[in-house]
């Protein structure tokens, strides 16, 4: 049972790791973005084909830094051009985005289902409770806590973080009183997409690539957002970590209800607390 | 210029072969497949099979003297929008089908048949009821059924030393039809089947069923995922350290498409093998040869399967000398023909069932390439299972 425990632990620091970039956009710039799948599968196949010449570690800093500068001009071509508008059209648009890229991936990689191999240091299995392990799961354990902790020590302790949580919570007021905000902005959308494809690049050796793999976990990842509260951090990691182990433990005691049970969950905690989780708080 | 040119070569070329076919109708075949969607690799295999057929038909002049004009439909993989497709084919005059790829697309289809006045025989679906309970005077299967399948794994089993086994499954009319008949052949032949394990279609993670299927400790495992889920479960149970110590085998892991999605991984995985480029008989490496001519490389299981049903209704408008329906339906229930690769096949009357060989095999490197290679093969009278009692034409 410990095993399985560990099994949500996985699943739950992937979602983390995807979710927190749209949590964080959303808290600054109130976008629901649902080309976050889209970046996600994008970051996956940069990096499967930088990996195919390079190697793994340099796939996943490739599809970071190629998706960090297609994130700073997606927030100067797509999300300042629309801030001022109903948040529906920002919303429809970045549905038309996610359906494009969902295109080019199809006409430049094409319409198999391609593997992407764990790096082979990680590519061994541990004794763990009684049976074996994989040690890239543990990796993507690791992955998850790295990406909460440096968010967490990032907005907290870095003067670019307070600019954040002061844009996030009056963009205004935080103009008036000197902080660039678009240039925040970009910052923010550029980390968020980056975030986005290194999770495609470190869930491929477990997920293999397809083009709509973005869409497949884009449900999962809405469903730790709006649980969690709209654009809260914290809230985020503790629904993803209870997403994980649900999903896990569905699987071993109500197999009929696998599918059904993130979305109780959902319609439980949101009876409960409207605003989520953690409600508004960044 | 040249374009032009190379259209007035094919024109003429045409022309040449085509005088005597000038007099009789031209032999129209509809394929509503899978364009899009989720099987969309599975249907550009059936798309290529019906293709390759009847351009090998044209360059010989045509079927019994008429020319074959193959047309395309949008299933998306869906009934509903498989029905439609199929309909608005049959309307343009293409009233003989083929090259579903759910089984649920091919019922939908084989219901309408009548009212539309046309005929489908499947290339892929597997589902039992199309030659069970909703068999019909129109509908017709040259691919093997889910009961074939299982007609020639269960002497097989028997001979195996694994006691203890655990199938995993899709949790829908496939994988759940699939699953209940491996656990009767298994209970037939004395084996015991610990646990059934159901993932919905689309799973991404397996490791909790990796897990259930580890604590139950099986000697084997009976898989029943297709497509992307098939390489998904392979890939993590590899990691895991499932696969590759205990004994795998599927009704759809050892295809190409898969093999090509999983790599190494699925080096020495078993499974049923409908067809396969490796088969060792002198039909079959001549059609292989030709195929490759064509395509550069070699023909994929659904190519192939969707070759065989474009042949069989081949030899049926051949021996009815007609491209009406009706009369094509007739010639059918009793057509037999041979297949490059399985030899003399024929059509059993009593279901609509053609009868022809199966194989099991496992995926072995073969000149460097993984491909299904085949270990037992299973002759036609023991491929067959009886027509079932449920099929009342």
């Amino acid at each position: 049972m410990a095993i399985q425990v560990l099994n949500g632990l996985v699943y739950g620091a992937l979602l983390f790791a995807l979710a927190s970039g749209l949590a964080l956009m959303f808290g600054l710039r109130r976008i629901v973005n649902f080309a976050h799948g889209a970046l996600y599968m994008l970051g996956a196949y940069v990096g499967y084909t930088a990996s195919l010449q390079f190697g793994f570690w340099a796939g996943l800093a490739v599809a970071g830094l190629v998706l960090a500068a297609l994130g700073v001009v997606l927030d100067k071509a797509v999300f300042r051009p629309l801030q001022h508008r109903d948040p529906l059209t920002t919303l429809l648009v970045t549905f038309g985005l996610a359906l494009i890229a969902e295109d080019l991936v199809l006409s430049v990689w094409g319409n198999d289902t391609m593997s992407f191999a764990e790096p082979q240091q990680l590519a061994h299995t541990l004794s763990l409770f009684e049976t074996t392990f994989p040690i890239y799961r543990l990796a993507i354990v690791g992955f998850g806590a790295a990406v909460a902790i440096g968010l967490v020590l990032w907005l907290r302790f870095s003067r670019v973080g307070l600019f954040v949580r002061a844009a996030s919570h009056d963009p205004v007021i935080a103009a008036v009183q000197g902080v660039d905000t678009d240039r925040v902005s970009a910052l923010v959308v550029a980390v968020s997409a980056a975030l986005a494809g290194m999770s495609g690049v470190v869930a491929a050796p477990l997920m293999s690539l397809a083009p709509s793999m973005g869409a497949d976990i884009l449900v999962d990842s809405f469903i730790v957002v709006v649980v969690g509260g709209l654009g809260s951090l914290g809230g985020a990691f503790i629904t993803a970590m209870l997403l994980g182990q649900i999903n896990v433990l569905g699987v071993v005691f109500m197999p009929e209800l696998t599918s059904l049970l993130p979305f109780l969950l959902m319609i439980g905690i949101l009876l409960w607390k409207p605003t989520g989780l953690a409600g508004a708080r960044l | 210029m040249r374009k032009s040119k190379i259209l007035l070569t094919v024109l003429a070329a045409g022309l040449a072969a085509s005088s005597p076919a000038l007099a009789k109708d031209p032999l129209r075949i509809g394929v509503p497949t899978s364009l899009t969607g989720p099987y969309v690799e599975l249907g550009e295999e059936a798309k290529r099979g019906a293709l390759f057929a009847a351009a090998e038909a044209n360059a010989k002049g045509g079927v019994a003297g008429r020319q074959v004009i193959v047309e395309f439909g949008d299933t998306e993989g869906n009934p509903e929008v498989g029905r439609r497709a199929a309909e608005k084919l049959v309307h343009s005059g293409f009233k003989l089908l083929t090259g579903s790829i759910s089984s649920a697309v091919g019922l939908a289809i084989g219901a309408q048949l009548e009212k539309w006045d046309a005929l489908y025989i499947s290339s892929i679906n597997k589902s039992n009821r199309l030659t069970a309970e909703s068999c019909n005077p129109r509908m017709f299967r040259a691919n093997h059924s889910d009961a074939m399948d299982m007609a020639a794994v269960r002497p097989w089993l028997k001979t195996r030393g694994e006691q203890d086994w655990v199938v995993i499954a899709a949790d829908y009319a496939w994988g759940r039809d699939s699953a209940q008949e491996f656990a009767a052949a298994a209970a037939a032949v004395g084996k015991n089947v610990k646990a059934q394990l159901f993932a919905p279609l689309g799973t991404k993670d397996y490791a909790p069923y990796i897990q259930q299927i580890k604590d139950h400790k099986p000697a084997g495992i009976w898989v029943a995922l297709a497509g992307r889920d098939a390489v998904n479960f392979g890939v993590q149970g590899k990691q895991f350290g499932l696969l590759g110590s205990v004994f795998a085998i599927s009704q759809s892991f050892a295809v190409p498409s898969t093999i090509k999605g999983m790599g190494d991984v699925a080096e020495g995985i078993w499974g049923i093998v409908n067809y396969t480029s490796t088969l060792d008989t002198p039909g079959n490496k001549a059609f292989v040869a030709e195929w490759v001519k064509a395509h550069g490389k070699e023909p994929a299981n659904f190519e192939a399967e969707t070759y065989v049903a474009m042949k069989t209704l081949f030899a049926a408008v051949e021996k009815a000398d007609s491209v009406e329906p009706e009369a094509v339906a007739k010639a059918l229930e009793t057509v037999s023909l041979d297949i490059p690769f399985y030899g003399k096949v024929s059509m059993r009357a009593a279901d609509h069932q053609l009868m022809m060989p199966n194989f099991i095999g496992r995926v072995a490197r073969v000149d460097g390439q993984l491909k299904p290679v085949v270990e037992v093969t299973v002759p036609t009278e023991q491929a067959m299972a009886p027509p079932s009692p449920a099929c009342k034409m």
